[in-house]
């Protein structure tokens, strides 16, 4: 039997969005641009649709924390977080996979399940070592 | 800069579990104080516009126009009545939007009263309720909590600025000695170096909650409310108020900063601390030598000596120092969070803002308990921080005539 569930499913990514009028990149996306002011439009109605750039790969530990309160809907005694950078200088908040973090170590960013919300998989970034 | 505004009724709970009660109830009764501190409980009428401060009614207590609920239950309609929502620094928002309707010149007194209920939810739906003001797809998809920031932030202050966890635990310590002594502070226990830090065992009553953040690095989860009446200086109105000496706010500002943490430039520099800050002393004709005595948000310890260097009390990297040396004790050269501050007087979210000012007020008039009086004070300043850091209202108040 064929399962046309699979049919347009796409990978998961977690993306940047990118200013058509200079380029610049965002994460998470703003409505407009900080340099040149161009708008950005969800619908690509009124005003031009940014592009989006998948964002993933190598990264840098800029920040990093073992929560053991957390909030409702995290059945754990704790989860890693951090916060790192990109090589193309933009900076994200993330699930950090790795048992012994250090501040400055290098890193690769994924998107995976982060979490089931109601039996519907919720995707976002996890920090892991380099392969 | 406007009309002159004087604080001159003020109210408070205690801070605690109050989740027996009702919110209305709990905010009307810290409006009653405020109204019977002012000696116009008669003559409530006067009171023209209210400003409520409360951040979760809507999500905890599944409540909603509790401004309007709050006049009635207190008998003060018709007065105007506003909700102003700002997170953790609604409370100082409600009442830098009271300053501005008084100045505007539109009514002569307005009372701000900011209240929380947040025991009546268990604490993982409690922390889940305050990370509802992060980010939804950057931050709070992933679990992230303000613990979670409080302890990142954490981490690199003490990376770059060599602070240890010693140091953090004095902090508490510091803010538990003025707690102690205060009527209204939520956790009134004593609280040594020895238990949280030194001795071999302390780990056992102060096990981490966000490394590296332990539980006496983290302020309660706080029910409470708070109340100030305001009234213009050049109002016929200002006669009515006899009960005490008029306390003035002669600097409100603030500030915002990126949504996401992760988009400031160097995440340890709070933007909208020293932005908010800034304006005020320019408002007030202060600057930081001015203080005598300041209340500032210490959600997590090490927000306290952050924003004691933002506000430009101490070089950055330096307020440990200050610490240690018990500059900021109460009868230190600059008495920080003379309350017991968050950490032990508690934070209702809605309410901390109110009642940091209520302590300047307070401390000013020279009515603070034995033990936590600050010797002579002229002018206080409260920093209320919304979010982690991205819109931080700060007020500084004055006794007249200094």
């Amino acid at each position: 039997m064929i399962d046309f569930s699979m049919y347009g499913k796409k990978k998961p990514e977690v993306c940047a969005h990118k200013c058509p009028g200079c380029g610049k990149l965002y994460y998470p996306a703003p409505m407009v641009c900080d340099d040149c002011h161009e708008r950005r439009d969800p619908a690509g109605v009124e005003h031009k649709r940014w592009e989006k750039v998948s964002l993933s790969g190598p990264c840098t530990l800029l920040a990093w924390t073992r929560l053991f309160a957390l909030p409702e809907g995290f059945d754990k005694k704790y989860l890693l977080f951090g916060i790192v950078e990109f090589e193309n200088g933009l900076r994200a908040s993330g699930n950090l996979l790795v048992d012994q973090p250090e501040t400055n170590m290098k890193l690769t960013a994924k998107v995976d399940v982060i979490k089931e919300d109601l039996g519907e998989e919720v995707f976002g970034f996890q920090f892991v070592a380099p392969e | 800069m406007g009309r002159k505004v004087a604080a001159v009724g003020i109210g408070h709970t205690v801070f605690g579990n109050l989740s027996e009660f009702d919110l209305v109830d709990v905010m009307g009764y810290a409006s009653l104080n405020a109204l019977d501190d002012a000696g116009i409980r008669g003559k409530r009428d006067l009171v023209e516009q209210v400003f409520v401060a409360n951040m979760g009614g809507g999500i905890i207590n599944h409540q909603t126009g509790i401004a309007s609920s709050l006049v009635s239950r207190i008998g003060i309609e018709p007065a105007m009545a506003e909700l102003v929502e700002n997170g953790p620094a609604s409370g100082a928002s409600a009442l830098k939007v009271g300053y501005m309707a008084i100045a505007s010149g539109l009514v002569d007194v307005v009372m701000v009263t900011g209240g929380e209920l947040m025991r009546t939810i268990t604490g993982w739906k409690g922390t889940d309720f305050v990370a509802t003001l992060l980010h939804p797809e950057a931050e709070y998809k992933y679990g992230l909590s303000l613990p979670a920031y409080g302890g990142m932030f954490t981490r690199m202050y003490m990376e770059r600025y060599g602070l240890t966890e010693r140091e953090l635990g004095l902090v508490a310590v510091k803010d538990h000695q003025n707690g102690e002594k205060n009527p209204y502070a939520h956790v009134r226990v004593p609280c040594t170096i020895d238990a949280i830090h030194d001795n071999e065992n302390a780990h056992v009553i102060n096990n981490y909650v966000a490394e590296p953040l332990r539980l006496y690095g983290m302020c309660p989860v706080s029910d409470g409310a708070a109340s100030i009446i305001l009234c213009a200086e050049d109002s016929p109105k200002m006669k009515e108020f006899t009960t005490h000496e008029p306390i003035y706010i002669s600097g409100i500002s603030s500030a915002t900063d990126t949504h996401c943490v992760h988009n400031r430039k160097d995440p340890l520099i709070l933007d909208a601390v020293r932005l908010g800050a800034e304006k005020a002393y320019k408002m007030a004709g202060l600057t930081a030598a001015d203080i005598s005595f300041a209340e500032l948000h210490d959600a997590f310890v090490i927000l306290e000596l952050a924003i004691s260097e933002e506000v430009g009390f101490f070089e950055r990297g330096t307020s440990k120092d200050a610490l240690t040396r018990g500059e900021t004790a109460i009868d230190g050269k600059m008495p920080i969070n003379t309350s017991g501050g968050l950490k032990s007087k508690g934070h209702p979210v809605g309410a901390t803002g109110v009642s940091q000012v209520f302590e300047l007020v307070k401390q000013l008039r020279g009515q603070a308990e034995k033990g936590r009086q600050v010797k002579n004070p002229k002018h206080g300043m409260a920093v209320n921080f919304g979010g982690f850091g991205n819109n931080v209202v700060t007020t500084i108040c004055s006794r007249g005539g200094v």
